[in-house]
């Protein structure tokens, strides 16, 4: 559960479970709502994987990437949309969450 | 997750919710009349009965039906799963809450269509993404 509160608590991960609830989108379609980089979007994807929150599918040289959530789990991004859980700086929202927080350490 | 270890998590968690019910049942039976009133045992034990629901409905979403998958679109797949899910969970808590609050000559029947409506739209639905027109 622990995973899963971690993969809510980014907003840009918030913003990627609130595409996919349309329906299955690829990795290029869905970073082209975001402007950050592709390691980045790729991390986010990672620990999205990591929570059991989303499923990639390769087919070919594109990933298609599916929403697999639990209801309790969808009512939680609904929660923590509401009550704003936010981890990240807010205006920051869309930068290098990795980067940013490795220069803050140096 | 492997399928069997996911079998095996589906029937443990079978079993402690049929577990859980027997004990939850057997607990109602003793306190009853001595602690608790027989209509609030009988409402509890209908709330219980509504929120053992809850942990199946719950990972409908997450399950993926091969037959579906190859039947419709993904994205019609996603939509008809999470629509089984919520409908069942929400029919479980509002069975649990019919039982639990409901005027108790209609706790029971009110509880049983609340449950019963979200199976049959659950059932409609599946069945439209299984059966229904084949879409892009």
């Amino acid at each position: 559960m622990n995973s899963v509160f971690k993969a809510l608590a980014d907003p840009t991960r918030r913003k990627v479970l609130q595409l996919l609830q349309a329906g299955p989108m690829g990795s290029g379609e869905l970073a082209e709502h975001f402007d950050v980089a592709k390691p980045t979007m790729s991390a986010h994807f990672a620990v999205l994987i990591a929570a059991d929150l989303i499923d990639a599918e390769k087919q070919g040289r594109t990933i298609t990437y599916r929403l697999k959530m639990s209801v309790l789990e969808e009512a939680l991004l609904g929660f923590t949309e509401i009550f704003g859980l936010q981890i990240t700086p807010k205006d920051k929202t869309n930068s290098k969450p990795a980067a940013k927080s490795a220069k803050e350490k140096s | 997750m492997s399928m069997n270890a996911r079998k095996l998590s589906t029937l443990v968690r079978g079993m402690c919710i049929a577990a859980a019910l027997l004990v939850g049942a057997t607990a109602l039976r003793l306190l009853t009349p001595g602690y608790l009133s027989p209509d609030l045992a009988h409402r509890l034990l209908l709330a219980m009965l509504g929120l053992s629901v809850l942990p199946f409905a719950n990972v409908i979403p997450k399950m993926l039906p091969p037959l579906v998958r190859l039947r419709g679109s993904p994205a019609q797949d996603q939509a008809m799963r999470r629509f089984v899910g919520w409908s069942l969970v929400l029919g479980g808590i509002g069975y649990a809450l019919a039982a639990l609050f409901a005027p108790l000559d209609m706790a029971t029947g009110l509880a049983c269509a609340l449950l019963g409506i979200s199976l049959l739209l659950a059932v409609l639905r599946f069945v439209w993404a299984v059966a229904g027109p084949a879409r892009e």
